[in-house]
């Protein structure tokens, strides 16, 4: 820095790395940003952290589990020390007769769930947009909103009684007209359609409330340029309304493609019999018999990986279609 | 005869009356431009007009027709909004022919009419965007093809340019005026802001309250408001207004304030009101600057002095109030430091009651 014997100042090292110093600090490496903004913005990761935990917990240790799909599980050497028998079971799926019955099951009732399921949230939200007295509109809704709220047990109950052959409302009102009372429960022919609606009765009111949040945020001005325009009530649902809802409706597709194998299992145990297998066993009822009543655990999981498997191919391909078609897509 | 009569207009919502019994005649081809602070009525004006919004009272003709109980679409009129209510599914084609295939117009009337205001306002190389994909300046050009390719006997637009910066603002500005030239359809504009009201209209009305303040022509309103109000709201910088009574000078009536004697106009209104206080409404633009105190000139206490290039807004106060100058730069700039006072002459002097703010009777009309 200087020859001066008697410089009393810093040394050349020692200014070098306060320059580094004050380098750093002006440029901060990439490790060194991430942590100033975990630092700044620790509480927002905090917030995060109870659903990163879960996530962890209840859907990624238990994938570990998975690979007993292609072992010979025992619970006595456990999933580490069971042995590997490759797709074995996945063979046995292929071939076993209740599997194939079941899968065919869960695509027709998920079609059929799709098909008229997935379109009534979406009209009812339409429909609720249409009426004008806000005390009617409010009754209806909350009337409409309350099945969700009630338990599935509850729901089974209420379906089986009305469908009950001796004092059910259902067979009391066919009698008026004559017609002798059905055993709806206990005919496969029956299973789907009340599957079905009752699915709608308890759920479609609860999910419009997101088709009526997305109506909610279209501009009041393009009603009002459409009614200067001239447009009918009717020429608006259907020229502003569900085009300005279709980015909604396509995520929710999406997400309903996703979980097209996810049928509600639960339902289908309280209200299926022997006697309606034909039509009622889907894949996770299947699942639930083999592993959990019956102790394949290694075959059950077999199927439930396979289920995951077609559902992620399923939301893939609804996600790509989407994307190209219409420029909505989750990711 | 495409005019728009408003007779007794009055909108209420419930108890509360938002538009007083307004009175107004718009004749066929002028553009009218209804102007006022937040709150005054001029939307919920358009808007009846409209049809948007029910008339309490009052009648409605366009056109010659009595239209308050006809349904909008069937009121010949077309409508730009504020934020352009373009529709977003829809590319530019599809929303400037929205109207068009409501009413069920033929593919290739559509199509022509399409192309025709594409070419008219400069919209043909967008034809297939969205407007997502647009500018604010073309998303506003769109709405205003909405509003044209109908042929509408009428146009309404309700803040059309309040979305978009000041430099754009100007450009569509003009191309609006421009518009209106070319296709000579009868126009009511709605605004806040006053130089929009001043370079387009025919016409302006100053609004407040829900009530009309005044109606005339842009240099009307500017050099003859009608009362404090108007000569307030428009002109920028604003009028000053000036507290003051009227007093007998040697050649005439004058305005005492503050040991100043302010020459009047020899006016019988004003000299048969020697004592009344009164208030002057003095233009920044029409005084003459002073540098010396002893030649008459009204002395003002200069705080400010800022200069926008061919002219200087000089900031000051008179009577603890703000009081403003605008004057020419160009050969001045030495001079501008050492102004201490104002010259102006009588007759551009505006005299106010101090009581009721409405200008006095038979005071000079300044051309």
């Amino acid at each position: 820095m200087t020859n001066d014997p008697n410089f009393t100042g810093p040394k050349t090292e020692q200014l070098v790395f306060d320059a580094a110093e004050a380098q750093r600090k002006r440029h901060p490496s990439k490790v060194g940003r991430v942590i100033d903004h975990l630092k700044r913005e620790w509480q927002l990761y905090a917030m995060l952290l109870p659903t990163i935990i879960w996530l962890l917990v209840f859907l990624y240790k238990p994938m570990y589990g998975l690979q007993i799909a292609f072992k010979d599980y025992s619970i006595f050497r456990g999933v580490a020390g069971s042995a590997w028998i490759g797709l074995e079971h996945f063979e046995n799926l292929f071939n076993n007769d209740q599997f194939l019955r079941a899968l065919k099951n869960t695509i027709i009732m998920s079609a059929y769930g799709l098909l008229f399921g997935f379109p009534v949230p979406i009209f009812l939200a339409l429909m609720f947009n249409e009426v004008l007295n806000q005390t009617f509109k409010k009754s209806a809704q909350t009337i409409v909103y309350l099945p969700h709220f009630i338990s599935s047990v509850i729901i089974a109950g209420i379906v089986i009684t009305s469908f009950s052959p001796s004092a059910g409302i259902v067979n009391t009102m066919l009698g008026w007209f004559g017609i002798d009372a059905i055993y709806f429960l206990t005919k496969p022919e029956w299973f789907r359609p009340i599957f079905i609606g009752t699915g709608i009765w308890q759920e479609a009111g609860f999910q419009s409330i997101v088709y009526l949040a997305a109506i909610a945020g279209v501009s009041p001005t393009l009603y009002e340029s459409a009614v200067v325009d001239g447009a009918s009530r009717w020429q608006m649902m259907w020229k502003i309304t569900i085009p300005s809802i279709m980015a909604t409706i396509i995520i929710m597709l999406i997400i309903r493609i996703g979980n097209i194998l996810e049928i509600s299992f639960e339902m289908i145990i309280l209200l299926y019999q022997p006697a309606t297998y034909e039509t009622a066993d889907v894949v996770n009822t299947f699942i639930y018999r083999q592993g959990l009543q019956g102790g394949q655990y290694d075959f059950a999981a077999a199927a439930g990986l396979f289920n995951a498997v077609v559902a992620f191919i399923l939301v893939m391909t609804a996600n790509t279609i989407s994307k190209r078609y219409s420029r909505t897509s989750l990711w | 005869m495409s005019g728009v009569s408003l007779q007794r207009l009055v909108k209420a919502y419930g108890a509360v009356q938002v538009v007083h019994g307004i009175d107004l005649e718009v004749q066929e081809k002028e553009f009218v431009v209804l102007v006022g602070p937040s709150g005054c009525g001029k939307s919920t004006t358009l808007r009846m007009i409209a049809g948007l919004e029910e008339i309490s009272d009052g009648d409605l003709t366009i056109d010659g027709r009595l239209v308050n109980r006809v349904a909008p679409k069937d009121r010949d009129v077309a409508m730009v909004f504020q934020n352009y209510a373009l529709y977003p599914h829809l590319d530019v084609a599809e929303n400037i022919a929205f109207g068009l295939r409501i009413r069920k117009e033929s593919k290739d009337v559509i199509a022509s009419s399409v192309q025709e205001v594409g070419e008219i306002l400069g919209l043909t190389p967008y034809l297939e965007r969205r407007p997502a994909d647009l500018s604010g300046g073309q998303r506003q050009r769109v709405a205003m093809g909405r509003a044209i390719v109908r042929r509408p006997k009428v146009f309404l637009f309700d803040e059309p340019l309040s979305n978009l910066d000041a430099k754009l603002r100007t450009q569509m500005r003009a191309e609006i005026k421009r518009l209106h030239k070319r296709l000579g359809v009868t126009s009511i504009y709605v605004t806040h802001d006053q130089v929009e009201a001043m370079t387009l209209a025919d016409r302006i009305v100053v609004m407040h309250d829900g009530r009309i303040e005044q109606v005339g022509t842009p240099m009307e309103l500017f050099l003859n408001p009608v009362n404090t109000f108007v000569a307030g709201f428009l002109g920028s910088p604003p009028m000053n207004m000036v507290k003051a009574r009227i007093g007998s000078g040697d050649t005439g009536p004058v305005a005492e304030f503050d040991g100043n004697k302010l020459p009047l106009a020899q006016l019988p209104s004003l000299q048969n009101a020697v004592g009344k206080d009164v208030i002057l409404g003095i233009r920044p633009e029409f005084v003459t600057v002073s540098r010396t105190k002893d030649d008459g000139a009204i002395p003002v206490d200069v705080d400010l002095i800022e200069t926008l290039g061919s002219e200087a807004l000089i900031h000051g106060s008179l009577q603890k109030e703000p009081f403003v100058i605008r004057t020419e730069t160009v050969g001045q700039m030495d001079v501008l430091d050492g102004i201490s006072g104002f010259k102006i002459k009588p007759d551009l002097i505006r005299v106010f009651d101090a009581e009721t703010g409405s200008a006095l009777p038979d005071q000079v009309t300044v051309q």
